[in-house]
C-alpha cells in the first residue's frame, strides 16, 4: 500500500518536473502548451490518486469522505485542465500564433 | 509553520507585486496579479487560515483576475509612457507619503509586539471565542460565528459595500441607448474567444457541478471553511464562465439586468430584516438568540446558528448577483450585448 502510494507521489512529481522542463525548454507556443496540459494533468491525476490512497489507510466514514473529495477533484481537474489547454491554444491560433518550423523562421519562434 | 515553504512563497509573493507593477501589458499584469492572489491564498493555507485563504482563491484569484481583462479588453492593454513632468507634484507627494509613514511607525510603538501573547487581544479575546464559541452558537468553525454573529455589522455593512460597488458600476457604465462616443481605437485589444465546441460543452456540462459546490459551501459554512461571500462568488464565477465561453446573451436570457439588481437588492434586504426581526422581538439588533421565539424547535442557542444561515444565504444571493453584474457591464462596456 505504501510503496503504491510513494511511487504514485513520486511519479506526479517527476513529471511535474519534466512538465516544467518542458515549458521552459520547448520552442514555441503550441509545444509549451502541449507540455503544459498533458504533464500538468497527469502529474496532478497521480498525486491526488496517491493522497486519496493515502486517506483510506484506514477505512472509516471521515476518511471515505476525505478520499471520494479529493477523487473528485481529480475528476474535474481531469476535465478542466485539458479545456483550459485547449482554449489557451485555440486563442493563440486565431490570433495568429505562428508555429515553429526547423531551421526556417527559428529566429521569429517568439508568439 | 514550515519556514522555508513560508519564505519561498512570500519571496515569490513579493516577486509577483513588483511584477505587477513594472510589466507594460495590463494583461499579463492582470495574470501576475492572479497568480499574487493565488500565492497569497497558498500562504494563508499553510498559516491555518483557511477561510481567508478561500476567500482569496475565490475572489482574489478568480473574479477579480476576470474583471481586470475584462476592463483591459474594453479599454486598452498597453500602459503610455507618461510624460515626465510636474516634479513638484512628485516631490509633495513623496514628503507626504515619507510623513505619513514616519507617523505610522510612530504611533506602532504604543501597540503591542506582533504575536504577543500578554495582548489584550490574545489574553481575553482570543480565548473567549476559542472556548465559547460552541456553548455560544452551536457553530463548530468559529470564523463563520465570528464573522457572521460576533461582528454582524462588519459584515453587514461589507455587504453594503460590494452592493454600492454593483451600483456604482451600473451608474458610470451601463447605456441603455447605443452612443458610441468613448471607443477607443486600439490595436492592441484582447482578442474575444473562438466559437469552440469542445470549450462549450465541458463549460456546459462544468457549470451545474460548479453552482452545486456553490450552494454546498454557503450551506457548509458553519462546519467547514466557506460562507457566503465565498459560495456567492463561486455562483457568480459560474455564470461568469457561461458569459465566458457562450456569450452574454445567454447569461441575459438566464438572468437578466432586472433580476441580477433585483437579487442584489433581496440579499442585502434578507440581511437587515433578519436584524430588523431581531429588534422587533425585543432584543439587539442581529442578536440572533431572539429568533427562538418564531423558529420552530429552536432553543436560543440553536436560534443563532440559524439566524447565521440566513444571513449567509443573503450575502451569497447579493454577493452573486453583483459579481455578475459587474463583470456584464465592464465586459460589454455597459451595453449588455456582446463582450469577452
Amino acid at each position: 500500500m505504501n510503496s503504491v502510494i510513494i511511487f504514485l507521489i513520486v511519479t506526479g512529481l517527476i513529471l511535474f518536473l519534466a512538465t516544467t522542463v518542458g515549458l521552459l525548454r520547448f520552442p514555441d507556443f503550441y509545444s509549451r502548451m502541449h507540455a503544459a496540459g498533458k504533464g500538468d494533468t497527469l502529474s496532478s491525476l497521480l498525486m491526488l490518486g496517491g493522497l486519496a490512497l493515502y486517506e483510506f489507510h484506514e477505512i472509516n466514514v471521515a476518511t471515505l469522505l476525505v478520499g471520494a473529495k479529493i477523487l473528485l477533484i481529480a475528476v474535474f481537474i481531469f476535465m478542466a485542465s485539458p479545456t483550459a489547454t485547449h482554449a489557451i491554444t485555440d486563442a493563440g491560433y486565431e490570433s495568429g500564433v505562428k508555429p515553429w518550423q526547423k531551421e526556417k523562421t527559428a529566429s521569429e519562434d517568439e508568439g | 509553520m514550515i519556514w522555508q515553504i513560508d519564505l519561498s512563497v512570500l519571496s515569490l509573493i513579493v516577486l509577483c507585486g513588483f511584477a505587477t507593477i513594472m510589466v507594460k501589458d495590463l494583461l499579463s499584469a492582470a495574470i501576475i496579479f492572479g497568480a499574487y492572489s493565488f500565492l497569497m491564498c497558498l500562504l494563508w493555507t499553510e498559516m491555518g487560515a483557511v477561510d481567508v485563504a478561500f476567500t482569496e482563491a475565490s475572489v482574489g484569484a478568480g473574479v477579480s483576475t476576470i474583471l481586470f481583462i475584462a476592463a483591459a479588453y474594453q479599454t486598452t492593454r498597453i500602459v503610455k509612457p507618461r510624460k515626465s513632468g510636474r516634479i513638484f507634484a512628485k516631490i509633495v507627494a513623496l514628503a507626504a507619503s515619507v510623513a505619513m509613514g514616519l507617523v505610522l511607525l510612530a504611533a506602532q510603538t504604543n501597540f503591542p509586539g506582533f504575536a504577543d501573547p500578554e495582548s489584550p487581544a490574545s489574553l481575553h479575546l482570543s480565548p473567549y471565542y476559542i472556548t465559547q464559541t460552541l456553548a455560544d452558537t452551536a457553530v463548530p468553525n468559529m470564523v463563520t460565528s465570528v464573522l457572521a454573529d460576533y461582528r454582524g455589522f462588519d459584515t453587514m455593512f461589507e455587504t453594503a459595500v460590494i452592493f454600492t460597488a454593483g451600483l456604482a458600476v451600473i451608474a458610470i457604465l451601463r447605456r441603455v441607448k447605443h452612443i458610441d462616443r468613448c471607443e477607443l481605437p486600439d490595436p492592441y485589444t484582447i482578442s474575444a474567444g473562438s466559437q469552440d465546441n469542445i470549450i462549450r460543452f465541458v463549460s456546459r456540462q462544468l457549470v451545474p457541478f460548479m453552482q452545486l459546490f456553490a450552494l454546498y459551501v454557503v450551506a457548509h459554512g458553519h462546519h467547514s471553511p466557506g460562507g457566503g461571500f465565498q459560495g456567492g462568488v463561486i455562483l457568480g464565477a459560474s455564470f461568469i464562465l457561461l458569459a465566458i465561453t457562450y456569450d452574454i446573451q445567454l447569461v441575459q436570457q438566464r438572468m437578466n439586468e432586472k433580476w441580477n439588481i433585483l437579487l442584489g437588492n433581496i440579499g442585502v434586504l434578507i440581511y437587515a430584516s433578519i436584524g430588523f426581526i431581531c429588534l422587533l422581538l425585543g432584543a439587539n439588533f442581529l442578536d440572533y438568540s431572539m429568533l427562538s421565539k418564531i423558529l420552530p424547535a429552536t432553543d436560543p442557542v440553536m436560534a443563532r446558528s440559524h439566524g447565521m444561515l440566513g444571513i449567509e444565504i443573503g450575502v451569497a444571493i447579493a454577493v452573486m448577483a453583483i459579481v455578475v453584474t459587474i463583470y456584464l457591464n465592464l465586459a460589454s462596456n455597459g451595453k449588455l450585448d456582446k463582450g469577452l
